[in-house]
């Protein structure tokens, strides 16, 4: 009897929930610093972003990581990256030991620094999308620098349309599609895409190593496609044979992937990142053995001198392509790593093994960030501080902003906004990594293989065939030691 | 409670409380349809428009349950089903994943949610047999199957999913301008509350509360229960198709990862913080979703290795199980006792009402409370 009263007299208790509601909203809607329209139940203090205290003409920064999924492990070094570049060279303070701790002070061009947000996604699309909205529409940020991961980074370039007043610098993503098809005018890349990092190890494959016919398993996504690319337009234009596999990002049981790898081949091309490639590496030697002498190729992530003593590799050597080298010996990677140790000299349990951010200085997750960072401080002093018209002059200067003094290799930008870099092949031990090519002037459309017309890397493309690119044959051999 | 037995269901609410009532509906009301001059963009678009959507997806959830008596994890594969299907067949832009058939996209709409419903009905008739934890199973698993599907087939999704997909004209950039899509998403939720609420008084709501209720005693009757299920989990898979269509357009793309087992969780998770004995718990759970979602990411402190940024999922976890302890019965249960108080006084002040509850009366509203819905009564019930 008493449940069945219960009903009527709550159908109106419907009514007060959802007052209490509308006017915790109204009053946390309305005290939102950013634009547009002021809202109604004004005077409210709850407004949650560091902005509060900025100055008016505070530059506000968004930086856009990712702390979930497969390359969660690199927010802080991402933070860390573009923020040790405003402490070294703005005058900025970082507020704590770990970078998402904050920073204070510091000026570019005069405008005041004000981070005024760290996007936290996951490397799927939607959270980005999400994340970079927060940043930018909610918490005003008028550059935002990221994202991190692949799709990540097409799903940014294109709401970066829709904000033609804001100023987007990529992180580290590094699909091919986010410049070449979306071309975004206010969307810069001041990385290689994740081709560009694989330039000429097909050609040192084939040359060096006598590889004929290779097995390439990529990540089936974006980046895994655009790296592998990177790997088979060389590869095959030599005239070697590829067979693609294909493993999910995310995936931690790879037994399904590796039985389609064939008992004979070459050599095998890893573009598998992130959390996935040591159990791909650890899984594939437990069924198939060792890898011979020379077998074993990959993209950055192969570059972790853990990841090859972990899977007993060492004496097998191991060849990747790399966009930095930890190796060098030139005065803008000392000036780099000094301007790391100095921001957070610290050990943190934030970060990745070796836990110190200038431990993390050749990781892609660093350097790139602090790149951006740079740019954008070298952009808008030339400008003089010109953040009117929708950030036009800024635009302009970006675009035609050049950074010879970048620690691993000068950068320029093309005309789509994407960088054209160096790139280099290294030999990757169980002890550590040594440089032994160099490919200047890595364009991102491969001298012509790719364009915005051309299919888009992905299963089964770039087609495997023999063609003529820039740099075969004309690797430049280096030395560090 | 027991203050307040026996009132009469013809004169109850008093007057003066059912004037406050209708007074806070139409100030909500109002403040709903007048939301674009009130909020700025972001939360117009990020959390009003946000919270409506998802709110039509997690509604789905919520009737299945009172209404059904089924706990579906499927309700995101199908808002899944339903997106992916519309995006592949419309026009993306520069070709960005998908088909791309560049048919319309009203025609696009239809298909999507014919596709979506259709499927809903084949999984409704595969789990329609199974109750309790055994439904709860298959329909996690069909949740995960369409979620691997599109992320493994690469000619219709794969994982980076399907970009810019194209909208009717009339939305224009929901981005920028988000007023049109909040609108849609508001008329598309009254439209859903109001349709579930004329489906539960339908005879055939009637007999799927009484399937609910004891399975076996419909059955005996002469009611065919597995197809009651399955058509209940149709209805709701064309309320969770809705929410998926509403979804692709607010974000103007769809990946696997829109539909990932988090964001399974995230539906489970409104309707049961919203409160799962009303429809309307739906949307406001997911208004209070969003709100603790944007400010979890925006607020959560580093606290040594216990807590940081990249943990905001703990805040969450620990304000919904604040919520659930506090009131099992979701923020409608605490609404549910704040208007308690509220007209307590009211009442106190008519003596006698508490005592005269004439027979007829009890009986008419316990035949209120079968067609509305009591909670899930305790017997066969599962779940």
């Amino acid at each position: 009897m008493e449940r069945l009263r219960r009903l009527p007299r709550g159908r109106l208790a419907v009514i007060p929930a959802v007052a209490l509601c509308a006017l915790w909203i109204a009053a946390c809607g309305s005290s939102s610093s950013s634009t547009t329209k002021s809202a109604a139940a004004s005077g409210t203090t709850t407004s949650s972003s560091g902005s509060k205290s900025a100055p008016a003409n505070a530059l506000k920064i968004g930086i856009l990581s990712d702390c979930q999924g497969d390359f969660g492990a690199w927010y802080n070094s991402d933070i860390g990256g573009a923020q040790a570049y405003f402490i070294a060279h703005n005058g900025a303070k970082a507020k704590g030991p770990v970078p998402s701790d904050g920073i204070t002070g510091g000026t570019i061009a005069g405008h005041p620094i004000d981070i005024v947000g760290y996007g936290c996604a996951n490397d799927t699309a939607a959270s980005a999308l999400s994340e970079v909205r927060r940043l930018t529409e909610q918490d005003g940020a008028q550059v935002v620098i990221g994202p991190l991961s692949g799709d990540e980074g097409i799903a940014v370039a294109n709401y970066s349309k829709t904000q033609p007043g804001k100023t987007f610098i990529n992180g580290t993503s590094g699909a091919q599609d986010t410049t070449l098809k979306v071309r975004s005018p206010n969307f810069f890349r001041y990385n290689g895409d994740g081709a560009q990092w694989s330039a000429g190890v097909g050609d040192y494959a084939y040359k060096k190593l006598g590889w004929r016919n290779a097995v390439v398993v990529m990540d089936d996504y974006a980046f895994g496609w655009t790296s592998a690319a990177g790997f088979i337009a060389d590869f095959c234009a030599d005239g070697g044979t590829v067979t693609r596999v294909y493993p999910p990002l995310g995936t931690t049981d790879y037994s399904s992937y590796i039985s389609q790898i064939p008992q004979k081949y070459d050599g095998l091309f890893s573009a598998v990142g992130g959390a996935g490639l040591l159990d791909f590496l650890k899984q594939y030697v437990q069924a198939r053995g060792n890898f011979k002498k020379n077998t074993l190729a990959g993209n950055i992530f192969l570059g972790d001198p853990a990841t090859i003593a972990a899977v007993h590799a060492s004496d097998a050597g191991a060849v990747e392509g790399t966009s930095t080298n930890e190796d060098t010996t030139s005065p803008n990677a000392s000036a780099y790593i000094a301007a790391l140790k100095k921001a957070y000299p610290a050990k943190t349990n934030s970060l990745p093994a070796p836990g110190t951010l200038a431990g993390l200085a050749s990781s892609v997750f660093t350097v790139n960030y602090y790149v951006a960072a740079w740019a954008l401080d070298k952009a808008l002093t030339a400008v003089h501080g010109d953040l009117s018209n929708g950030q036009a002059a800024l635009h302009a200067a970006l675009a035609k902003t050049a950074l010879p003094d970048a620690p691993y290799g000068p950068v320029t930008l093309d005309e789509n906004r994407q960088a054209i870099i160096t790139n280099y092949i290294a030999q990757v031990s169980g002890t550590g990594v040594r440089t032994i090519y160099k490919v200047p002037g890595v364009t991102q459309t491969f001298g012509g293989t790719f364009s915005p017309t051309t299919p888009s890397p992905g299963r089964g493309q770039p087609v495997c065939q023999k063609r003529s690119l820039p740099w075969q044959g004309k690797e430049q051999a280096v030395s560090f030691h | 409670m027991s203050t307040v037995a026996n009132t009469p269901t013809r004169s109850w609410p008093p007057r003066g409380a059912a004037l406050l009532g209708w007074a806070v509906l139409a100030a909500v009301g109002v403040v709903l349809l007048l939301a674009p001059l009130i909020f700025d963009l972001f939360w117009l678009s990020q959390i009003l428009t946000q919270a409506l959507w998802l709110g039509i997806a997690a509604v789905s959830l919520t009737f299945l349950y009172r209404y059904g008596g089924m706990t579906s994890l499927a309700q995101v594969a199908i808002y899944g089903i339903a997106g992916f299907a519309m995006g592949n067949v419309v026009h993306t832009i520069n070709s960005e994943g998908g088909l791309n058939l560049g048919w319309t996209p009203w025609l696009g709409v239809v298909f999507g949610i014919v596709v979506a419903v259709l499927l809903g009905l084949l999984f409704g008739a595969i789990a329609s047999r199974s109750y309790g934890i055994y439904f709860l199973m298959i329909t996690l698993a069909l949740s995960l199957f369409v979620f691997y599907f599109f992320g493994q087939v690469t000619q219709l999704s794969g994982f980076g999913g399907i970009r810019s997909v194209s909208r009717p004209g009339y939305l224009g950039d929901p981005i920028t301008h988000p007023s049109p899509l909040y609108y849609t998403c508001l008329g598309c939720s009254v439209a859903v509350y109001l349709l579930l609420r004329y489906m539960v008084r339908t005879p055939f709501g009637i007999a799927l509360q009484g399937i609910r209720d004891d399975p076996g005693r419909m059955s005996s009757l002469g009611y065919h229960v597995a197809l009651h299920r399955a058509l209940a989990f149709a209805l709701g898979a064309f309320v969770a198709s809705i929410a998926g269509v509403l979804s692709v357009w607010f974000n103007t793309q769809i990946s696997p990862g829109s539909i990932n087992i988090q964001q399974t969780i995230a539906v489970l998770i409104i309707a049961v913080i919203g409160g799962l004995s009303r429809l309307e718990g739906a949307w406001i759970g997911a208004l209070a979703y969003a709100l603790i979602d944007y400010y979890a990411r925006q607020h959560t402190p580093t606290l040594g290795l216990w807590l940081n940024p990249g943990r905001f999922a703990t805040i969450i976890g620990v304000v919904f199980l604040l919520i659930v302890l506090l009131s099992p019965d979701g923020l409608i249960g605490i609404g549910t006792r704040v208007w308690a108080l509220v007209t307590r006084r009211g009442r106190e002040a008519e003596p006698g009402t508490a005592a005269a509850a004439p027979t007829a009366e009890a009986t008419l509203e316990k035949a209120g409370t079968m067609a509305t819905g009591g909670p899930p009564s305790s017997g066969r019930q599962e779940a």
